[in-house]
């Protein structure tokens, strides 16, 4: 039996996990559930070595252990296949099954016949159709991950950790993975599977422990709980429909059309997207985390080439060949990865918020100190933002009102067209409200919003048509009476024409 | 019989060091040309081209370990020297045999490593900029050791080194021989393939339950050894000492290395380096000839060896130039077969889709 019990850890400032615990007993397939940044990860790579808790215990059959590096999880008997891949692209096949744990014969050297056989056992078990000697590289996402999963059941775990490992899998290979669960189950290993897909856990999974902000709410189960009552426990609240603030009103009638994607192909995520916006619109995207939707934006905003298709901006065809060209063009950009893609964390809030004129303006252009100050107090008062004076650091700012900042920066700037991706990832509730209202005022004075978010509460509330992307094509458009959640979780998981997902869903609700 | 020749000259095409060994065949071919096939390919000829560049080829193989593993060593070259020094100035001044001093020579490298493995791999500075002021380092203790050029070597040790086994085979190519084959033997052990991994993504490889540094620690001890005997191939070759002299061997075996297709960690292997410090040679030989050919044709024609260094830097950079083509091509050849594979996945769906509806109603 594998346990973890009290387990904290802290990034900085960051708490990632809070007295979380778990249990996994030999044979089961124990789902382990939250929403985006509730700890699911943080408590495998604990248990897979890479990140070392700051308190609590790991228990293996009652005795406490420590595991400090991956070889130590190796060890216990732990093996992991991680959501992000631990292949080596460069590596064959062949060396990647192996790695860190080559058949030896008597003089040290890699055994190549036991080897050939445990590779060719392997592949055949996982049907993975591919050449032992083929890089890793060359090989299909979906195909990486599944030797992701042969590389760490190779290894003939006590515990195997499955960390969203069919996100990027086909429906016929999810089956077989689910088969090879099946004969492990069997074999008496036992398994902590981590998904946001809900018709799986309801499919293979024995029991389960749900998280909420660091913290495990529940476990039991899988029989005792109903898809309502996962959504409960992994957000907190019952699902409201009731309540509206500013309302958007909009229409399609003589609406010029801003933006107009065709065919779009962006190699290889994005297959053949088609999108349209109107002036004064606010158009979603959703889907599953890395369906293409990030690609589609940085390619509008001309941060990426495409392949084929067309983007038709403001009635011309697009020829943008970098963001500083659509910024002069109109185009404003608002990215969730505020750290990476936004803010200038050492740099003072007044040089934040004038980033976007600055770059609107002219390499040389005589900036009067004061007229910034009065363009960067007017954009604070204006939106709210909670700051010690113009002159801090924008890393003084909590994560909230940082992103605000940025959508400052933006909208001062009045573009025609907004681009948002994953605006309020990792933002509390409060700041998103506001952030929402913000959006909606200026949809209201004709801006256009294009925003991706992974939220479907944000979609639904915040925008007039929802595109929906599964692998790399709209599998749906979601509008007036047909934006429901039941559509849009549907639609996500790739099953817009045929409802049988959400009459499976509705029946264990 | 075609057949296999065929798949094996596809095999060579796709593999790391065909570019660096293009490379090498041009400059050989263009070598043997300039000097004249039946002086190219005498004995002598072959011996002096051995025994004068063993140095440079063996810190060619030891650096490329470390690019494999992911780090570099630029000290290299001034580790020559220091094996140089420390080998003739302890049979000089203690009077142990020369057998015993070159022992102490091999270990005096050997260390030197282990300093830039703390330095790179344990504090985790840059490597290049590490190992650059290393260089430094190892001067001064150089120059500590012998403050000017002195010393000499037995009669019967450098004679040994300068002559060939069954009046064929020049010595220092068994220097050589042997460091490849300890490479060879080495890849067969999992260290073989860890030292991959570590270069390829040292997070994944420490996922795996390989310790990055230990790994980085045991290509170290390698290259040290290697360019321990590298050191007394130069100490053979010149059979006196200097504290300063090879610095440029690190900087230029890492250059050899990188057009031989050798990439920065975890890409290419030791056949890279061996192709690629062959090409070096031999360009600086052609050059040579090319230019007292010059001097013979021209009657009054005279140039000094600045300009032959200049020359044969020019080509050698425009190599470097190539391998950037040839890099971008294989990105290609990649690209083009991720894309088939798409294609045959899109055309193999279609009939699938089908059979994913009717078993979703299954509950």
């Amino acid at each position: 039996m594998f346990e973890l019990r009290g387990v904290d850890k802290r990034f900085d400032a960051v708490v990632a996990l809070n007295n979380a615990s778990l249990s996994v007993e030999p044979g089961e397939v124990h789902a382990l559930l939250g929403s985006n940044g509730s700890g699911k990860s943080t408590m495998i790579k604990i248990l897979a070595g890479l990140v070392n808790p700051n308190a609590g215990e790991i228990l293996i059959d009652g005795n406490p252990v420590e595991i400090r590096n991956g070889y130590d999880s190796r060890k216990l008997g732990i093996a992991t296949a991680f959501q992000d891949l631990s292949l080596i692209p460069t590596m064959s096949v062949r060396d990647n099954i192996l790695l860190g744990n080559e058949p030896r014969n008597a003089l040290g050297f890699v055994d190549q016949k036991t080897s050939d056989e445990i590779i060719n056992r392997l592949l055949e078990r996982f049907q993975i159709d591919c050449d032992p000697d083929d890089y890793v590289q060359t090989l299909m996402p979906s195909t990486q991950t599944m030797l992701e999963v042969a590389k760490a059941v190779a290894l003939k775990p006590r515990l195997l950790l499955l960390d969203e490992v069919t996100a990027a899998l086909h429906y016929d290979e999810i089956q077989v993975l689910f088969s090879v669960m099946r004969e492990l189950k069997e074999e008496g290993i036992a398994m902590v599977y981590v998904t946001h897909r809900m018709n799986e856990v309801f499919e293979v999974c024995d029991r389960t422990t749900i998280m909420r902000s660091g913290e495990s709410v529940i476990t039991g189960p899988m029989d005792d709980f109903s898809l309502d009552d996962i959504v409960y426990y992994m957000t907190g609240q019952r699902p409201d429909k009731s309540k509206k603030d500013v309302v958007h009103i909009h229409s399609d009638e003589g609406r010029e059309i801003v933006l107009d994607v065709k065919n779009l192909s962006i190699f290889p995520k994005v297959h053949d997207i088609s999108l349209r916006a109107h002036k004064g619109e606010i158009v979603g995207i959703g889907g599953l985390q890395g369906q293409g939707q990030p690609e589609l934006i940085r390619a509008i905003l001309g941060a990426i080439r495409y392949e084929e298709g067309e983007i038709i901006y403001d009635g011309e065809p697009s020829t943008l060949k970098s963001p500083s060209k659509a910024v002069k063009n109109g185009m404003g950009f608002i990215s969730g990865e505020r750290n990476r893609e936004a803010i200038f964390p050492a740099r003072t809030v007044l040089e934040n918020i004038l980033a976007g004129k600055v770059a609107k303006g002219k390499t040389f252009a005589y900036m009067p100190a004061k007229a910034n100050r009065a363009f960067a107090q007017r954009a604070v008062d204006k939106y709210n933002i909670v700051i010690g004076s113009l002159n801090h650091p924008a890393s003084s700012l909590s994560g909230g009102n940082q992103q605000k900042l940025v959508v400052a920066r933006w909208i001062a700037m009045q573009p025609k067209l907004l681009l948002l991706d994953d605006p309020t990832r990792g933002v509390d509730i409060h700041s998103r409200l506001e952030i929402h209202e913000i959006l909606k005022a200026c949809a209201n004075e004709g801006m256009t919003i294009l925003i991706s978010s992974s939220e479907s509460e944000e979609l639904l509330s915040l925008c007039d048509v929802i595109y929906v992307f599964y692998e790399g094509c709209v599998s749906a458009q979601l509008t007036g009476e047909n934006k429901t959640p039941e559509k849009l979780v549907a639609a996500m998981m790739g099953m817009s024409e045929d409802q049988e997902i959400v009459s499976t869903m509705e029946a264990k609700a | 019989m075609i057949d296999t020749l065929k798949n094996s000259f596809t095999r060579l095409r796709r593999s790391s060091f065909f570019a660096g060994f293009v490379l090498f065949i041009i400059a050989l071919v263009l070598n043997a040309a300039l000097q004249g096939p039946a002086s190219f390919f005498s004995v002598k000829s072959i011996n002096t081209l051995f025994a004068k560049n063993a140095a440079f080829i063996l810190v060619a193989i030891g650096q490329s370990l470390l690019l494999i593993a992911g780090t570099m060593d630029v000290s290299c070259g001034i580790q020559l020297a220091l094996v140089n020094v420390v080998t003739i100035m302890t049979h000089q001044v203690w009077g142990i045999p020369f057998g015993l001093s070159c022992l102490l020579g091999i270990g005096a490298a050997v260390l030197a490593s282990i300093a830039v493995w703390v330095c790179c791999s344990v504090f985790r500075l840059p490597a290049l900029l590490a190992s650059y002021a290393m260089t430094y380092v190892i001067r001064g203790v150089n120059v500590m050791i012998m403050s000017v050029p002195q010393g000499k070597v037995p009669k019967e040790w450098y004679m040994a080194y300068d002559s060939q086994l069954f009046g064929l085979i020049p010595v220092s190519f068994f220097a050589i021989l042997g460091v490849l084959l300890i490479c060879r033997f080495a890849r067969k052990t999992p260290f073989g393939s860890h030292i991959y991994a570590v270069g390829g993504n040292p997070r994944n490889a420490f996922a795996a339950g390989i310790s990055p540094v230990k790994v980085q620690l045991k290509a170290f001890l390698l290259k040290g050894v290697i360019v321990g005997i590298a050191g007394l191939c130069l100490t053979l070759m010149i059979a006196a000492g200097n504290p300063l002299q090879a610095e440029d061997y690190g900087i230029r075996s890492l250059s050899a290395c990188i057009l031989g297709g050798l990439g920065f960690g975890g890409w290419g292997s030791v056949a890279s380096a061996v192709f690629g410090s062959g090409f070096f040679v031999l360009i600086q030989n052609s050059v040579y000839y090319f230019f007292s050919l010059l001097v013979r044709l021209i009657p009054g024609f005279s140039v000094s060896s600045y300009w032959q260094n200049f020359v044969s830097d020019v080509i050698i950079f425009l190599g470097l130039l190539m391998t950037i083509v040839t890099a971008k091509g294989r990105q290609e050849v990649l690209r083009e077969g991720i894309v088939r594979q798409f294609k045959r996945i899109d055309y193999r769906k279609s009939p699938k889709e089908s059979e994913g509806k009717e078993v979703t109603t299954h509950e």
